[in-house]
């Protein structure tokens, strides 16, 4: 073997004594150390602690004009609302987020709207949610289109006229194994499916998922054939609990196909839940059912 | 749709928790009967070199045979009665891209040569302590990465739009003609596996096969039936490693910020399974490289199976017995492509298997 006489690789002589003596050569070293460690270390006690207060904003928000309108003169709080994501998804067409509340969190007013915005998106808004208090605390689940990798963020604000603001970095990648699934067949657009909590006891919380099948036009991409189908979206999706409005949603083309929603309802009272979804063409869908409280 | 028998668990519970069980299967039934197509081809194709070692030629491949025949079976008639919908599986997508697939199936099929194993059988050989395997699966996993979704992505997505064709296969036929091709595809199988391969002589490999192949429908029912959420419609899949080795590679690493699948369960599965078997069985042994050159060529045979199981869209087992059982087009193509790329292959083994005996004898005789 000849390695005993061929001269030390670069990579070893850089971490030679003499050069961590240098001071500014050793900060550098300590900071490439630190910094992944912390890193990993907050990020493993969060997946522990679900509900962790981690501060979600890094400011990315002040580049959109939206969010900074939304924003106004308030100072947002950057804990208390929790953004969840995949760091990494192969599929961009449709990626799971969810949006929570710290139940540490003590406000002044209730959570009364919720946007949701994808930074890098041809038309970044997603989606906006008017919320009332019967929901209780805020645990939705939706999907929604990433474009590409970028920051997701969500701006909530309350009855009070507090500001919370929480963001995600995304990364997307590009897997051809994930086969689209188009659903040509217009035959099932508009149909719904929902599913109610059992009865629930006075207090405890519930969770109601919705789905209507749409193919959620964007007026942007081509399908199969090489054609682009103009815009044809859900507009709206509104829920009303014995008869008030319990959650509003105006949707955008950034929401994935089929518009998925799922969210907590913590009633107080037996009652009728009734939904509508409202397409931009102002075709609608209805469904309505009973959630009991025992 | 979901069935009464599993009211507690979630969707997502069921399909992780049904992946960790079918994965965990599949690695006893390999660490115990040896289950694998490279012995097979190789046994088959080289009679003359493993007389000598006392295993009878073309069982291993018989019951591949047999799996195959089982899993066409199972598959077909699960969709055909409608408890699972294959037209939602990657193999049926609408297009599929035609010269990649054949290529791919023949880099996977050499590169298995290569390292002696495809990468299911890997991830069984490291359960009982071969360290070649840890190398060939880091290879086979990160160069997988790499062409879905890595360096090498957007040159694979280029060289697929190339040339697209619609996919073929036997859920276009009638019921009648459907069946009929299940039918005959199955017979032929089994001919091979019971005339041709004598399995019934030699019931180790008889289980094998036949475990293997009712895995495969396990694994059809599992994503396609047990699991269904009507609120989440997930691709519906079986048995494959490709995609999952390198999954599971990524998952080890970004754990915090993504969820498991299946596949990525399968593949710790098949790995405790293969373990679990060898521990019992007192089988386990820490093996290494003989040579730098054999690391080489294990490294190259790893990448190989990546890189053309990415392109094929499957290994051995996920065209070979997955991708086949949906009796798409596409899938005889990749599998083609595997015989050819282990044929190609040959020559190779030929003279290594006498490199070997030659080298024994030497050792014998001083």
């Amino acid at each position: 073997m000849k390695s005993a006489n061929t001269p030390r690789p670069p990579a070893v002589r850089a971490m030679h004594p003499s050069r961590l003596d240098d001071p500014q050569r050793r900060v550098v070293l300590h900071n490439a150390l630190l910094v992944p460690l912390a890193g990993g270390t907050i990020g493993s006690l969060a997946a522990l602690i679900p509900h962790s207060a981690q501060a979600q904003g890094s400011g990315e928000w002040r580049k959109l004009p939206a969010a900074r309108q939304l924003v106004g003169t308030a100072t947002p709080l950057t804990q208390g609302l929790v953004l969840e994501l995949p760091l990494l998804s192969e599929d961009g067409a449709s990626v799971t987020l969810s949006v929570k509340t710290d139940n540490r969190l003590r406000l002044s007013g209730h959570i009364q709207s919720l946007h949701l915005f994808a930074t890098r998106n041809p038309s970044p808004e997603i989606a906006r949610y008017e919320l009332a208090p019967e929901l209780g605390a805020i645990d939705l689940t939706t999907r929604v289109r990433l474009n590409e990798s970028q920051s997701v963020i969500a701006v909530a604000r309350t009855s009070a006229n507090e500001v919370l603001i929480a963001e995600r970095e995304i990364r997307i990648t590009t897997s051809g194994c994930m086969a689209r699934m188009t659903d040509a067949d217009a035959s099932g657009e508009m149909q719904t499916r929902v599913r109610l909590p059992g009865p629930l006891r006075a207090g405890a919380s519930g969770e109601v998922l919705t789905l209507i099948t749409h193919p959620m036009h964007t007026g942007l991409a081509t399908d199969a054939s090489g054609k682009t189908p103009a815009q044809r979206i859900i507009k709206t999706f509104e829920v009303r609990f014995d008869n008030a409005p319990l959650l509003t949603a105006q949707y955008f083309r950034s929401l994935a196909a089929n518009p998925y929603l799922r969210f907590a309802i913590r009633p107080r009272k037996t009652a009728t839940i009734a939904m509508r979804w409202v397409e931009d063409t102002g075709k609608t869908a209805q469904y309505s059912g009973r959630i009991v409280v025992s | 749709m979901l069935p009464a028998m599993l009211p507690e668990l979630s969707p997502l519970e069921i399909l992780l928790w049904s992946g960790l069980v079918i994965g965990l299967a599949f690695g006893i039934t390999g660490q115990m009967t040896g289950f694998c197509l490279t012995r097979g081809l190789r046994e088959y194709w080289l009679p003359g070199e493993i007389a000598k070692s006392g295993t009878p030629p073309g069982a291993k491949l018989g019951a591949f045979a047999l799996a195959m025949a089982i899993a066409v079976v199972g598959t077909q008639l699960s969709d055909f009665f409608g408890v699972i919908d294959l037209r939602r599986s990657l193999y049926l997508a609408p297009g599929f891209p035609l010269l990649l697939v054949p290529l791919g199936g023949v880099l996977f099929g050499f590169g298995m040569m290569l390292a002696n194993g495809c990468g299911a059988r890997a991830l069984v050989l490291l359960g009982q302590g071969n360290l070649r395997s840890f190398v060939v699966l880091l290879c086979l996993g990160i160069s997988a990465c790499a062409t879905l979704t890595g360096l090498l992505a957007p040159l694979r997505n280029q060289a697929a739009s190339l040339a697209m064709a619609p996919t073929v296969s036997a859920l276009d036929l009638s019921a009648n003609a459907r069946l009929a091709t299940v039918a005959v595809v199955s017979l032929v199988c089994a001919i091979f596996a019971f005339w041709r391969a004598r399995l019934a002589q030699h019931p180790r490999d008889l289980i094998g096969g036949l475990a293997v192949g009712l895995l495969i429908v396990a694994g059809w029912l599992a994503t396609g039936w047990l699991a269904q959420d009507d609120f989440e419609p997930k691709p519906v899949s079986s048995l494959t490693f490709i995609a999952p080795i390198g999954e599971t590679i990524q998952y080890s690493m970004i754990a915090t910020g993504v969820k498991p699948g299946f596949g990525v369960m399968l593949v710790a599965g098949v790995f405790l399974g293969a373990l679990l078997a060898a521990l019992l069985r007192r089988r386990t042994q820490l093996e290494g490289f003989a040579t730098p050159r054999d690391m080489l060529r294990y490294m190259a045979g790893g990448s190989l199976m990546g890189i053309g199981g990415a392109l094929a869209m499957g290994c051995s087992i996920g065209q070979g017995l997955t991708g086949f059982s949906t009796l798409a087009f596409s899938s005889l193509l990749a599998c083609l492509g595997i015989v050819i790329g282990a044929r190609l292959a040959l020559p190779g083994v030929a003279r290594r298997l006498h490199k070997s005996s030659s080298a024994m004898k030497a050792a014998q005789a001083s």
